[in-house]
């Protein structure tokens, strides 16, 4: 391919974003292209807010600068909002609905006396991030994974759902391979249709 | 997953991380013992190593204390005539320093590569320190990779340098190069058995002081001087032919921000990468300055290259004009990256940089405004937190949160600096909590606390234990007993029947330990059992001598995995919003990321999905409103 393809990938401490990114490289390198990705491992605790910037085509350096990030992907949804410096104008924001409380935020909202402060909500994340782009994709992705028979599958519902935007470089085909060949064997029939799920509503929501 | 690409036998291409292609590398070069002390940016190598060991069953692996220990041990078997490696994070080789620039003397005899890794940013260490230096002082050769492929060959080619010169190698990495994957293409895997070998065929001395060591000294200038020759002739020092008379000399990751920077700017400058950083191959680098009029100097932290190839300019080419640190274009902080690369490019080129980073940062800020911050905490059923919390509880009964002093130490308690415990006065380095008490002990009225884990007391905390046992100091100490080395990715210790691979070793017993050691009084407790920690605590605080607590639960993260193991399921916990009284000591106190406010009645839920059904938050509210969820 003749250029790169940059994805920044984010969320929080336990969600399986390293996994995740794993196999999107697995699914990259199996089409034949080339990747480089920089990422956060460190401190193993769960919680934190992590990233890992993931390059496809003819990678140079392993980040990825402000504003050229082609695709956001958010496994929680302020998520997308904490790294949106490297979205494009207009670039891919594929996100989870799904919001897990920072703790510092649940102490503002027990501390409010009169009530009034409340969590950081979707529609604020979507209404911010909007304001870089039009191409904001927001999935149920719990839900989906439920109706794919098992919670621990919405990883596969954001990767189906990349796959369905039209400049994405790798192959569909070659990617739920990928995805399907890393998952406990027992799982495969419903990250199979998370996939699907995810295709599905990534397309639906583009159009 | 990618462990896979470790064993592979075939000479494909992989996508690994470069901790993984170091692996590989030293795979390939037919390593026959490692041993580490696990430390971000590198657990991922000794991780790495554990989980391919029976696969191979060629090699030996051990976890050791601490990176001296690690070294020693790879340093023994270099001696003992196979192939030997280890890796430390950058304040791991201020520990192993003291052994290592007496091996710089006495040589080794099979192969022996050290990987250090700086971590500019201090993303997960104590400061930014640039171990460069120790390369250039204690008389190594140190390398530098930019990249997984260039990690996977430099570790092939260490092993032969350290050959061919007896001498140990270090290779020099970054956070960034560590923990980026990228492009293998791999070589051939032929290992040998593993087999025993008798002294009388391998031996040699490796015995350094007086008469010796000056003896020792005037060869090892003779070996840099071989070194030297070598590496003016390696590929790894290369220069990328350009145009113009302005080039550019950069090193590890920097190469790669500057090319892409060069890219985006459609300039071809002439590029000078160094791939061995002790020695320099300086008349490599004389014949680069003599075409130029200007050099930019692009090298995170301190101005390493830039001192030393200025020395060098001042005979080649004086009149040369020097961008770097010093010219104050680039800082001594921080990571680089593309933009901050080529916004010094095009400044010095008069050039427009080629995109406007800036206006995404701004809008960025904008965009997150009022926007609440991830802050790094403990995690659901972290046994940290119990403890921490009835430790707060017997300074508030005691009433001395004004008259005493915490020393903190390095682990997951580090994380007690901040909400809702906000208590840390010091933290230096591993086991410092110990000395820095004695020290404050000897002047100060206060009670003095210290706080070290178990893998921090058996790395560097002994020594001053006895220390204070001996002085008679008036510390408590609370060992918090978590089975494992937990920030790093619970990695086994002393502290637990296992080494690398899970094979068996022998638990040391902590608590004969610190009898025997003669300690005033040795208390455990259970911080899960939060409430019944308060007495206690407050007992070994008020009691004069040297008193222990050992708050003892296994990190929730290791007993989770162990409870999969077993089938064993996690019971989760809810909050009964019929006895709550939102009194929020589980929020205001406790900071669990399983627990939030629902707005319906403002009352605390708890995330199923998080929860880990620890329960220390029934124990910190005053009307035991949380419980395991009925019927599971």
């Amino acid at each position: 391919m003749e250029r790169t393809y940059n994805i920044l990938f984010a969320g929080v401490g336990g969600q399986g974003l390293m996994l995740l990114s794993a196999v999107l490289g697995k699914a990259a390198v199996d089409a034949g292209l080339d990747v480089m990705t920089g990422e956060t491992h460190g401190l193993a605790q769960r919680s934190g807010s992590i990233y890992v910037h993931f390059k496809i085509g003819k990678p140079i350096s392993p980040l990825i600068p402000y504003g050229k990030a082609d695709m956001l992907i958010a496994m929680e949804a302020t998520e997308a909002l904490r790294y949106i410096e490297y979205l494009k104008d207009d670039g891919v924001i594929i996100m989870s609905k799904h919001i897990m409380p920072a703790v510092a935020e649940t102490m503002e909202v027990a501390l409010d006396k009169e009530k009034k402060k409340k969590y950081f909500t979707l529609e604020q994340v979507e209404e911010r991030v909007r304001k870089v782009t039009k191409n904001v994709i927001a999935l149920d992705s719990l839900g989906l994974s439920l109706e794919a028979g098992n919670t621990r599958t919405e990883n596969s519902v954001l990767i189906g759902s990349a796959a369905s935007c039209p400049d994405f470089p790798i192959p569909i085909d070659d990617l739920r391979k990928a995805v399907l060949a890393l998952v406990p064997p027992k799982t495969v029939e419903a990250n199979s249709k998370a996939f699907d799920l995810g295709r599905e509503a990534g397309g639906a929501c583009l159009s | 997953m990618t462990v896979e690409d470790v064993k592979r036998t075939d000479k494909g291409r992989a996508l690994m991380l470069s901790n993984e292609a170091v692996v590989r590398g030293a795979l390939e070069a037919n390593v026959k013992v490692v041993a580490f002390y696990p430390g971000s940016p590198v657990s991922e190598i000794m991780d790495t190593f554990g989980d391919v060991l029976d696969h191979f069953g060629d090699y030996k692996m051990e976890i050791s204390a601490n990176e001296k220990v690690a070294l020693e041990t790879v340093a023994g078997a270099s001696m003992a005539g196979v192939r030997s490696f280890t890796s430390m994070k950058s304040v791991g080789m201020n520990v192993a320093s003291d052994a290592m620039y007496s091996l710089a003397y006495t040589g080794i005899n099979a192969g022996c590569v050290v990987l250090m890794a700086d971590d500019p940013f201090a993303h997960s260490s104590q400061s930014e320190q640039d171990a460069r230096y120790f390369g250039e002082a204690a008389y190594v050769p140190m390398i530098e990779p930019a990249n997984a492929q260039e990690a996977y060959e430099m570790t092939k080619w260490a092993f032969e340098i350290s050959e061919k010169h007896k001498t140990l190698v270090l290779m020099r990495t970054t956070t960034r190069v560590n923990h980026a994957r990228g492009m293998v293409q791999l070589g051939e895997l032929e290992r040998t058995p593993f087999k025993k070998k008798r002294w009388q065929d391998v031996k040699g001395q490796y015995f350094t002081v007086g008469s010796v060591a000056r003896a020792h000294k005037a060869r090892l200038l003779e070996k840099m001087k071989a070194m030297r020759e070598d590496f003016e002739k390696t590929p790894f020092n290369r220069i990328d032919e350009g145009d113009g008379k302005t080039g550019i000399i950069t090193a590890g990751v920097c190469y790669l921000h500057t090319r892409e920077a060069m890219q985006n700017l459609e300039v071809n400058l002439p590029i000078l990468k160094i791939g061995t950083i002790n020695p320099l191959p300086e008349k490599k680098i004389s014949e680069f300055l003599k075409k130029l009029d200007t050099v930019i100097f692009v090298e995170e932290l301190s101005p390493y290259l830039e001192t030393r190839i200025t020395a060098l300019a001042k005979d080649v080419n004086p009149s040369i004009k020097i961008v770097g640190k010093r010219s104050g274009d680039f800082s001594e902080m921080l990571e680089y990256n593309v933009q901050i690369v080529e916004k010094v490019l095009a400044n010095i080129l008069n050039k427009e940089v080629s995109h406007d980073y800036d206006k995404y940062w701004k809008r960025a800020e904008e965009l997150k405004k009022d926007f609440p911050d991830r802050v790094p905490i403990f995690c659901p059923g972290c046994p940290h937190r119990g403890t921490l919390w009835a430790f707060r509880q017997a300074l508030d009964r005691l009433k001395i949160r004004d008259d005493m002093v915490f020393n903190n130490d390095i682990g997951c308690y580090s994380m007690a600096f901040l909400p809702p415990n906000e208590f840390s006065d010091s933290m230096l380095a591993m086991g410092a909590s110990l000395g820095v008490s004695a020290g404050m002990s000897l002047v100060l009225e206060d009670k003095i606390i210290a706080m070290v884990g178990d893998s921090t007391l058996y790395h560097a905390a002994l020594p001053g234990i006895v220390n204070l046992i001996h002085h008679r100091s008036n510390v408590t100490l609370f060992v918090l007993d978590n089975s494992v080395t937990a920030m790093t990715g619970q990695q086994f210790n002393p502290n637990t029947p296992f080494d690398a691979g899970g094979k068996a070793a022998k638990k040391i017993n902590m608590d004969k330990l610190f009898e025997a050691l003669g300690a005033d009084s040795i208390t455990v407790i259970d911080p899960y059992d939060t409430r019944n920690c308060i007495d206690p605590i407050k007992d070994a605080i008020e009691a004069d001598g040297f008193n222990v607590i050992i708050s003892r639960r296994e990190c929730a993260l290791y007993g989770d995995r162990q409870k999969k193991k077993r089938g064993e399921k996690i019971h989760q916990s809810e909050n009964v919003k019929e006895t709550c009284r939102e009194i929020y000591s589980c929020v205001k106190e406790f900071y669990c990321p399983a627990i939030m406010v629902d707005e319906s009645d403002h009352k605390m839920m708890i995330m199923e999905n998080l929860c880990d059904g620890c329960l220390e938050c029934r124990q910190v509210c005053p009307v035991d409103a949380p419980r395991h969820i009925e019927g599971r």
